[in-house]
């Protein structure tokens, strides 16, 4: 196990190498410049060049890529906004709770509801129950989840004068209320994403239900609540540990837009605030971290699987 | 239509009757909390960013020595006569060069450290205004400004280099000349810390939940007695625009924007499912026009400029996009800049044509004469600005293409943009809005002076150069407004730029607020300190 994790860990380190790299020139490709940008057109030639000195970007190329991969490898300095000055692993460090608990509880949600309803549709397969299970999958899959935030927060402020818009209330502060102010961006982003994994559940299900264990599970005399439960459901659930995982990056992504529509003050907000201002630090060093944690993950689930299947041995 | 205005005539004077007085009698009440939606400003220190959101947060903390009149004392939202602020009264000398500037005694700072309350002296004064001469984006506004002295503790004496009649409007201006504690600067190095926002200002920023919400309470020692008249005021920081409309739908804010203002198809959705809410249409210094490279064919030939402005049919566009409540002759001066304003009426019609007339039979032989029958050029533009402008860059297309010039629309991302296009670098055509500026200087210098980055045409012309260095330097406002008349008779027919209709501005809370005024002038918080709320 432990040389396993080794060798995932050492490959690590070119992919997130990869990402610094592409991160970094996709920012640079970007139209426009930062600090025309930050004077928005009402500077002269003279304060522009003291703003893009004192921001560093009339340094080579490389000299910026180099200062910041630099600073974060050898001191773990992830550099300064360029708008606030303020040190961005702060920033994310205050903000990360916010976005992981979203992505926690829409996981929650979409497992839930995916999980649930693709036992029920595998069981019953071929009936109203499948169908219906079906069809909301498939539903669920084609509305996109901004869309349906949009229409949340909308049309019920205009019908009964209500919106599930609140200010932001930290956990540590008041669970009932912070709980009450996320269950609607994570209802709304969980059941989008509960689709594909009602889809996952329902086929894997079937394939481990038409299994020689099982039909010897079937001869003991076994009711169907305990084959089901008991043996079929932890075999199944291995491709569908896969898909939340592969997913993760999705639940980072998707808090972008669900946190600046429904106002949580979390990472995908900073990210996407930091994009429409070219904020060229923040959106790479967010962008890193963010990569780094999706390849820690990745490991978690594969380790996952090894619990989940004793018959999986990593060496 | 005809009929309907009868109507409306008649009733005017009983409803404003019956109006005028109950709104009169209404003494203001103290105390409740006004809350705003809208987005997170990039940063707090007024200097270090040119946001308008910067500038409207922390002009709630923060005075000046001079400003813009607001609630009762304007007479219209682009009212931009000087009234005192922190400087009780002022001169200037003869030569229009000298301004001394005697400041109220016993102002003082909000009690919050490093500054605990301390009485506000003319230092503070020079610190800042030379603090911003340093550091804003918007410093060349100072460039002629040669020295700021403390002559004594309550007088500051500011030095030109010559005349320089926008000065008192730029020092009113609440984007530039926010005065400023030292202390705050040495301990927090800038003003973007929440702490570092002390000021002398009608409010106090009390705390700054990041991404969250931004509380300021009413200033007990506020100079203007009696004021303000809300115990506090609360931006519920809302990044998506759909959510902020749904949070005053929903009752949650007072006002859906930092100046409570909607575009206007949220206004009319808004008076449809809300007939409760208050939706108050203002005409603002908005402008928007069509620009070309005037130094380059084929729009150095006046004949084309002028085929471009008869093919515009800014009455079809006021109807089809705006309700017929906008502006049909918004340039050079806008609409809304009433001192100013020279209408068409009181031009020359032969040449007022050329700025707000429709004539595609003339165009088309303009176009015929000046050898361009088959003329193709790009518009570049940034399709992101705020309704209408998009229509507006669809509707140009397609007017000019029934005059025979074929338009590519050429959309650029924002950054792009403002960086090269609205600075004058594009080919040959471009359109867009103008920032609204509060001094007609603006407007005309900045637009018109030969290698201005403002001067999106590139306009260079001797005897309109004169003209604008003229209006600069007379310092008699009354002279000063017949050169500027004498600028807009004489731009009348030069279509250097084309102009599209102003769109109206409108502003949404509920009947509670009471007192709120709308004020193009950048700053909010003296629209707060006369704003009350009748619960």
């Amino acid at each position: 196990m432990k040389p396993y994790v080794l060798r995932r860990l050492a490959l690590a380190v070119p992919t997130l190498f990869l990402v610094s790299v592409l991160v970094f020139a996709l920012m640079r490709l970007m139209p426009g410049d930062v600090a025309t940008r930050m004077v928005e057109g009402h500077a002269y030639a003279p304060t522009l060049a003291a703003l893009r000195h004192d921001l560093g970007l009339d340094r080579p190329v490389h000299v910026q890529y180099l200062d910041w991969i630099g600073g974060i490898v050898l001191r773990g300095d992830f550099g300064r906004s360029y708008w606030t000055r303020q040190p961005i692993l702060e920033e994310f460090v205050r903000r990360f709770p916010v976005t992981l608990e979203l992505a926690l509880l829409t996981i929650v949600v979409s497992v839930v509801i995916g999980v649930t309803v693709g036992i029920v549709a595998a069981v019953r397969q071929d009936t109203a129950a499948d169908y219906v299970g079906r069809v909301l999958s498939i539903l669920a899959l084609s509305i996109p989840y901004f869309g349906l935030a949009v229409v949340v927060v909308v049309l019920p402020s205009i019908y009964f004068k209500w919106t599930p818009v609140y200010t932001y209330v930290a956990f540590t502060v008041d669970p009932l209320q912070n709980l009450k102010i996320m269950l609607v961006p994570a209802l709304v982003f969980g059941v989008t994403r509960a689709g594909p994994i009602m889809r996952i559940m329902r086929s894997a299900l079937l394939d481990v239900l038409r299994q020689e264990y099982i039909r010897t599970a079937w001869s003991k005399g076994l009711s169907e609540r305990t084959i089901v439960l008991r043996h079929a459901l932890k075999n199944a659930l291995i491709p569908v540990i896969s898909l939340i995982g592969l997913q993760m990056p999705l639940y980072i992504g998707g808090s972008v837009i669900i946190e600046s529509i429904f106002r949580l003050p979390g990472v995908g907000l900073f990210f996407f605030e930091a994009l429409g201002k070219l904020d060229y630090p923040v959106v790479q060093s967010v962008n890193l971290i963010i990569a780094a944690m999706v390849v820690g993950l990745n490991l978690a689930i594969d380790l996952s699987y090894a619990f989940l299947d004793p018959r999986i041995r990593y060496r | 239509m005809a009929r309907r205005a009868v109507v409306v005539a008649l009733l005017l004077p009983l409803l404003l009757a019956l109006a005028g007085p109950a709104a009169h009698a209404q003494t203001p009440k103290r105390g409740g909390v006004l809350r705003i939606a809208e987005r997170e400003a990039p940063g707090l220190d007024p200097h270090l960013s040119i946001s308008f959101l910067t500038h409207s947060y922390v002009s709630l903390a923060y005075s000046q020595l001079v400003r813009f009149p607001n609630g009762p004392e304007q007479k219209h939202p682009a009212d931009f006569s000087i009234v005192p602020d922190l400087a009780e009264k002022w001169s200037v000398s003869k030569d229009g060069k000298v301004y001394t500037f005697t400041l109220r005694k016993g102002v003082h700072f909000h009690n919050k450290p490093p500054v605990n309350g301390r009485e506000l002296v003319a230092e503070d004064v020079k610190y800042s205004l030379e603090r911003f001469m340093a550091k804003s984006g918007f410093k060349e506004r100072f460039e002629p400004v040669q020295a700021i002295e403390a002559v004594d503790k309550h007088t500051v004496r500011i030095t030109l280099k010559e005349p320089y009649a926008p000065f008192l409007n730029h020092l009113a201006n609440p984007s530039f000349c926010a005065i400023l504690p030292r202390e705050a600067e040495d301990k927090f190095k800038d003003f973007n810390h929440p702490d570092a926002v002390i000021g002398t200002g009608p409010f106090v920023l009390k705390s700054y939940d990041k991404g969250v919400r931004v509380v300021f309470e009413r200033n007990p020692g506020y100079f203007m007695k009696g004021l303000p008249y809300l115990d506090g005021v609360v931006i519920e920081i809302t990044p998506d625009a759909a959510a902020r409309v749904s949070l005053l739908r929903a009752g949650k804010v007072e006002l859906p924007h930092i100046w409570g203002w909607l575009s206007p198809d949220e206004a009319k959705s808004i008076q449809k499912t809300n007939p409760e809410l208050a939706v108050v249409r203002h005409n603002v210094i908005g402008q928007g026009f069509i620009y070309m490279r005037t130094d380059q064919p084929p729009f150095n030939d006046i004949r084309v400029r002028r085929a471009i402005s008869l093919a515009i049919d800014r009455k079809a566009w006021n109807e089809a996009l705006l309700f017929n409540e906008g502006c049909i002759e918004p340039g050079p001066i806008p609409c809304a800049m009433k001192e100013w304003k020279l209408e068409a009426a009181k031009m020359d019609p032969a040449k007022a044509k050329y700025l707000t007339g429709f004539d595609p039979a003339e165009a088309k032989k303009l176009l015929a004469e000046a050898g361009q029958k088959n003329l193709t050029t790009p518009l570049y533009h940034w399709p992101g600005y705020v309704v209408p402008w998009r229509s507006y860059y669809e509707l140009a297309a397609d007017n000019l293409g029934k005059v025979g010039i074929t338009v590519e629309l050429k959309p650029e991302e924002y950054g792009k943009y403002i960086s090269t296009t609205a600075l004058g670098k594009y080919e040959k055509m471009a359109m867009g809005p103008s920032t609204p500026f509060t001094e007609v200087d603006d407007f005309l210098f900045g637009r018109f002076y030969p290698e201005l980055p403002t001067n999106q045409s590139r306009v260079a012309d001797a005897e309109l150069t004169k003209m604008l260095v003229a209006q600069r330097r007379e310092m008699d406002p009354r002279k000063r407004k017949q050169i500027v008349d004498d600028i807009q008779r004489y731009l009348a027919d030069k279509a250097y730029y084309v102009y599209v209709p102003t769109w109206p501005q409108y502003v949404s809370h509920p009947p509670s607020v009471k007192g709120f005024q709308h004020h193009d002038g950048y700053g909010l918080g003296m629209r707060l300190a006369y704003t009350w709320l009748d619960r």
